[in-house]
């Protein structure tokens, strides 16, 4: 996973230099450019766009509160969901686009969630009915604004345009809560007692930090009169721990409970779609999308 | 514009905030586990040892006994569990704290048979020596004095609370008695009984010296009473009075200017005094001693005090139990006795005050008993920075 992670810095370095070093060679057909072809080479796009992900939260160490001293740690270990828990986005999109590449600031707003569980066990050898077993199920909410900067490029340039970017993202947190479910199964009153408790809810932004990101995707656009409608998908890989490593056990209603913050990266696939709009015209009759 | 770039990707890649061993180290809560349905695990006292790591002297229940048995728990700078050692139950109702006196870690204990208190040493890493047999029987409490150790016991055929110098190796050198009472009350040998069979009220005992004079807090005269003896004369030197066994003196640690740090319960209320001073060649009573109301804490709540210094000034901290089952920590300036600050442990499962002490960087271990899934009595640390006492306890 870090030779992918280095892969894409590099990736992105490259890119970039190579702008920046670039001197007149183009990936344009290599007719005479006519007044209104030049004009086109270069354009600012200013749009949103609005969408869903899915987060992947990836122990990087895990932590508990509680320390097992007859069993194995593993039995209690915290299994993480995949991909699976919804959340939602919605960004502002300003991008300029120069000779087939686009360089993209996309202000983001960002709802992300994932889930994970654990499960205890008390008995006796001797009496099977005194169990009782215990699943703790955590959902985290995570509020982010993030900042992405982007280089895409562009695969083909007709109406409609798939293209591939690159970027690197830094996320600032909002807000977090945590909301705890336990649920079990009490073998020793007396019958076959299965129960689930109130769901907690708790505050736990002091449980996690700023981070950053890489993350690369494929979009198509769909130049549509004035405006251009974009479908994309990006994987954003964290480049480093959300969590405060300070405060893992900050939070006395969860450490009460046996949960303490694992140090993560969090990973996300997002899914999102928008509109932009040209921000230099010829003149006021003439429609650069529909060139 | 290419040097920009870089800078930023240079100061991405420095932003990783990685697992940090030394946060880790410095604050953390742990629960120490088992998954025996029907065992039960308390805590008595901590030591910190020399690796960093931690020392705890515990109880648990023992099948077929109607006395606790003895735990030692070590777990490493983190709160990582490292060693248990059940002892065997030929030996039970181990009594804190948990000396240190070379290398080695001392505590009492007695047999279930005979109640003849044992002087058990145990090296840095929990395991445990061969026991000494010291002789008095029911022991109650310990200090040390010195490389010797105090004790306080209970002689249940004379009915007397007995005070009594001890070397370490077991030879008790000075020793004095004091009747509870004549044909004692029915309601203190109940009262005593149930403390040793942890059935009800545990009775705050005490032992100590103060300047040159030993104290105990144990009961004499039909009453639990804090008594000042010289360890020659026959009757003591200062007594204050409680009531019985509804109210008397908590916990009392001496200060500086023959004070203490003293708190007090009365049918159920408790007062902290954070700097008393104490009539030690008279008769009075703990309830004429006043101090701050604490009706946040549960009736007749155990106590703990500590000394330690913060941010260069002398605290004590008073830990105890709250009626909502939390551990509340109270800092008091110890020159002056004013409030600086305080803190509450635990959450959720209820929580309770075993013993707490300062640790090599600056910080605070606190050691308490817990009860998981609101059932499994268990060992619990709670572990405070530097910067979090520092925060905690900053006045006002």
């Amino acid at each position: 996973m870090k030779i992918l992670s280095l892969a894409l810095a590099l990736l992105i370095s490259t890119a970039c230099l190579g702008q920046f070093k670039k001197k007149g060679n183009n990936t344009l057909p290599k007719q005479r450019p006519t007044q209104q072809n030049k004009f086109l080479e270069k354009q600012w796009w200013l749009g949103f766009k609005a969408g869903t992900n899915l987060a992947q939260a990836k122990p990087i160490k895990s932590y508990t509160v509680m320390v097992p001293t007859n069993y194995s740690e593993q039995l209690n270990a915290k299994s993480y969901d995949s991909f699976l828990k919804t959340g939602s986005q919605a960004t502002l999109e300003a991008t300029f686009y120069y000779k087939g590449f686009s360089f993209s600031v996309q202000p983001t707003y960002r709802h992300t969630r994932f889930t994970y569980f654990n499960q205890y066990r008390w008995y006796n050898n001797d009496n099977s009915a005194e169990t009782l077993e215990l699943r703790y199920d955590q959902e985290q909410k995570l509020d982010f604004a993030d900042f992405p900067f982007f280089i895409k490029y562009d695969i083909l340039r007709d109406k409609l345009r798939p293209y591939v970017q690159v970027g690197i993202v830094y996320s600032m947190l909002i807000n977090a809560n945590k909301a705890v479910t336990i649920s079990g199964t009490d073998y020793a009153s007396g019958g076959t007692n299965q129960f689930a408790n109130e769901t907690i809810i708790v505050g736990a932004k002091d449980l996690f930090e700023n981070y950053w990101s890489l993350a690369a995707g494929v979009g198509l656009d769909y130049n549509l009169g004035n405006v251009r409608v974009v479908l994309e998908g990006t994987y954003i890989k964290g480049m480093s721990n959300i969590t405060n490593t300070k405060n893992r056990f900050g939070n006395d209603r969860l450490a009460g409970i046996g949960d303490a913050q694992d140090d993560l990266d969090l990973n996300n696939i997002v899914i999102s779609a928008g509109v932009l709009f040209p921000m230099r015209f010829l003149s006021s009759s003439f429609k650069t999308l529909d060139r | 514009m290419r040097y920009l770039f870089i800078l930023a990707l240079v100061v991405l890649l420095g932003c990783s905030n990685d697992s940090d061993p030394a946060a880790d180290k410095a604050s953390f809560t742990r629960i120490y586990d088992n998954s025996k349905f029907n065992t039960t695990y308390f805590p008595i006292d901590i030591k910190q040892t020399p690796d960093g790591g931690y020392l705890i002297l515990g109880g648990r229940s023992v099948e077929g006994s109607d006395f606790s048995g003895i735990y030692l728990l070590k777990v490493d700078a983190f709160g990582g569990f490292e060693s248990e050692t059940e002892i065997d139950e030929a030996y039970v109702n181990p009594i804190g704290p948990l000396f240190l006196s070379g290398s080695n870690y001392y505590f009492f204990c007695m047999t279930p048979v005979g109640f003849q208190t044992q002087l058990f040493q145990v090296d840095a890493n929990g395991t445990p020596g061969t026991p000494i047999m010291v002789g008095q029987s029911y022991p109650l409490s310990a200090n040390m004095d010195g490389s010797n150790f105090l004790l306080l016991t209970y002689d249940n055929v004379d009915k007397e609370s007995i005070i009594s110098v001890i070397a370490p190796s077991g030879t008790v050198s000075q020793s004095k008695s004091f009747s509870i009472g004549a044909g004692a009350d029915i309601v203190i040998e109940e009262a005593i009984d149930n403390h040793f069979l942890r059935m009800g009220k545990q009775i705050p005992f005490l032992v100590g010296k103060a300047g040159s004079a030993f104290y105990f807090n144990g009961f004499y005269n039909y009453t639990l009473a804090l008594a000042f003896t010289n360890l020659v004369a026959d009757e003591p030197q200062g007594i204050v009075n409680g009531s019985q066994d509804k109210g008397g003196v908590s916990q009392a640690v001496p200060l500086d200017g023959g004070k203490f740090a003293l708190a007090r319960f009365n049918f159920g209320d408790n007062y902290f005094l954070p700097s008393a001073t104490i009539n030690s060649s008279g008769i009075s009573s703990s309830s004429e001693l006043g101090g701050n109301p604490l009706p946040e804490l549960a009736p007749n709540a155990k106590v703990a005090i500590l000394r330690t210094t913060i941010n260069a000034r002398k605290i004590v901290i008073y830990a105890s139990d709250t009626r909502s089952k939390q551990i509340a920590l109270f800092g008091y300036d110890e020159a002056t006795g004013a409030l600086v600050g305080s803190k509450y442990l635990g959450f959720s499962n209820p929580f309770e005050i075993a013993s707490l002490t300062s640790t090599a960087d600056g910080g605070l271990i606190v050691c308490g008993t817990t009860y998981v899934a609101g059932r499994f009595t268990r060992i619990c640390l709670f572990k405070l920075s530097q910067e979090e006492l520092t925060e905690a306890f900053k006045g006002f």
